[in-house]
């Protein structure tokens, strides 16, 4: 079972769970930049939650399948299409061979996930066949698909499933990202620290899978920092001389230079992935003891559905 | 060897812990301690990831299989365990180098900067064994110890938007190889034909931290 792309689309990169304990060799864990999207659309197909799948950034893929299958989309509201009719969001359904489907552009959100009942067979790299553009390892030959490639569809693994509505996440143009101080929020001005934490930042169009760099009021330091190159996580805030912060997401950097204002709590990192040019983005303080609820809470609700799955 | 003083445990975010060393600069037994101590959290097999930096490291957990409050105490212990740190002696590796011309762009601004020629530039930065502090931002990056006083230089005023795989730069009192291709600002002085970081290779990478290089000019 193969599927052909006839059109790209803006990026659609083949991703499963990623590749984690490389950082310090300077390979970020990357895979699935929204992970609970990602595992939606493969647990509705049948497929375990960290199966292969296509994640497409803004929209544009056009794919013909050449037999009979099931899919599903999750994440970023795209009008999708399949044979000219209107495909829903977050539920298996059955395709013909030789159906087209069709992405336009996303109306919430970044990225969408389609999963395909068995799964995209890729080689591994480093035990991942997540992509990874600086470095062109895992997908196809390292890169995002290109029109004309054909990609091989595994055998399915088990019958589809649905979810419950109150499992689907509800995404909009707003993202409110719950964060923690950073190791340098200390150098922060007053100020910075205050409305860090109240006002809203917009990604720009430098936002891919390395990270956004937000336009919104000038964040400053109130002493001077002289940092050396240090570790960096996905979900850092980070913030260069000219106040304009830079935050680190799933293929970000594995050290950085700048002072490390915030850092995005572990259940809200999937919501990274949903950052698209032009969101608003906005930070709510987190304390320690409170992260550790919500998480526990977030991966118990998802467990009972989703084997394997956290957050 | 001298001990580095104990370092502080910081939470960076609710999932990873930041363990730091106070040093004026680059410290040889701080970097000692923070490859010693990475080596042993990493052998604990207790995180997903442990990421060593010059004079700090990190280590990240799952936040639903540890706390913070335990994976500090888990720190403190073996710190508590083993105050002096010997960082086991990498492989030396030569790295052969093409130094200034179409390879090194930024050698003339180095040179003007120290007020020193090229061949003068070159003995000094080929002059000393360097040890491999942190591999990062990107694969294969190698951040080295620092280069001599002489050759400090800041960073471009504006990166390049492609610096080659391969190229060897200074900034400030950094000195350093680009595993792959990629934008950059630092001063770039010569070039290896080696591959740092080589996904059809096996080993995929040429250098560890803790390693020791010395560059050879061609």
């Amino acid at each position: 079972m193969t599927l052909t792309v006839l059109q790209s689309g803006t990026q659609t990169l083949v991703m499963d769970a990623g590749r984690p304990g490389h950082r310090h060799q300077g390979i970020p864990g990357g895979g699935a930049a929204d992970k609970l999207s990602f595992a939606i659309a493969n647990h509705l197909v049948g497929n375990s939650w960290d199966t292969p799948a296509l994640e497409c950034a803004l929209g544009g893929l056009h794919i013909r399948f050449d037999k009979a299958c099931i899919i599903a989309m999750s994440g970023a509201e795209m009008w999708s299409q399949n044979q000219g009719l209107n495909l829903p969001l977050n539920k298996a359904v059955p395709v013909g061979a030789g159906d087209i489907l069709t992405m336009s552009f996303t109306r919430a959100g970044c990225r969408a996930y389609l999963a395909i009942a068995g799964g995209i067979k890729a080689p591994p790299f480093m035990g991942s066949v997540s992509t990874y553009l600086p470095a062109k390892l895992g997908g196809l030959d390292g890169g995002p698909l290109k029109t004309g490639d054909v990609l091989e569809i595994g055998l399915p693994q088990d019958s589809p499933r649905s979810l419950p509505a109150s499992h689907i996440p509800k995404l909009s143009n707003h993202i409110v990202l719950r964060a923690e101080k950073g190791p340098e929020w200390n150098y922060l001005s007053d100020a910075s620290k205050r409305y860090l934490f109240t006002t809203p930042f917009y990604a720009t169009s430098a936002t891919d899978r390395m990270g956004s760099r937000f336009k919104g009021d000038q964040v400053t330091l109130g002493r001077p920092l002289e940092m050396t190159s240090s570790p960096l996580l996905p979900g850092s805030l980070q913030i260069p001389p000219d106040g304009q912060p830079i935050l680190a997401l799933v293929d970000g950097h594995c050290t950085g230079g700048y002072a490390r204002a915030l850092q995005v709590i572990q259940s809200d990192l999937w919501l990274l992935g949903q950052i698209a040019p032009g969101c608003a983005v906005s930070f709510r303080r987190s304390l320690a003891s409170e992260a550790e609820v919500v998480l526990r809470g977030k991966n118990s609700y998802y467990a009972e559905l989703i084997p394997g799955f956290s957050f | 060897m001298t001990s580095a003083s104990s370092p502080r445990l910081s939470l960076y975010g609710d999932r990873a812990i930041l363990v730091a060393w106070e040093t004026e600069g680059f410290s040889e037994t701080v970097n000692n301690a923070v490859q010693d101590v990475a080596a042993k959290l990493r052998e604990s097999g207790k995180y997903i990831e442990v990421v060593p930096g010059y004079d700090s490291l990190v280590c990240v957990f799952d936040l639903a299989e540890r706390t913070p409050k335990d994976a500090k105490r888990h720190i403190e212990d073996l710190l508590a365990r083993s105050p002096s740190h010997e960082a086991a002696l990498g492989q030396l590796i030569e790295i052969p180098v093409q130094y200034g011309g179409e390879n090194g762009p930024d050698m003339e601004t180095i040179c003007a900067a120290a007020k020193l020629s090229k061949d003068e530039v070159i003995a000094l930065h080929s002059g000393q064994e360097y040890r491999v502090c942190m591999m990062g931002f990107i694969p294969g990056f190698t951040f080295l110890s620092p280069a001599p006083k002489k050759l400090h230089h800041p960073r471009l005023a504006t990166p390049r938007a492609k610096v080659q795989a391969g190229s060897i730069g200074i900034a400030n009192w950094q000195t350093g190889i680009y595993g792959l291709e990629s934008p950059g600002g630092w001063q770039i002085i010569g070039h290896t034909p080696l591959s740092i970081f080589d996904a059809h290779r096996e080993p995929l990478f040429l250098l560890n931290a803790g390693d020791r290089v010395r560059f050879v000019p061609q």
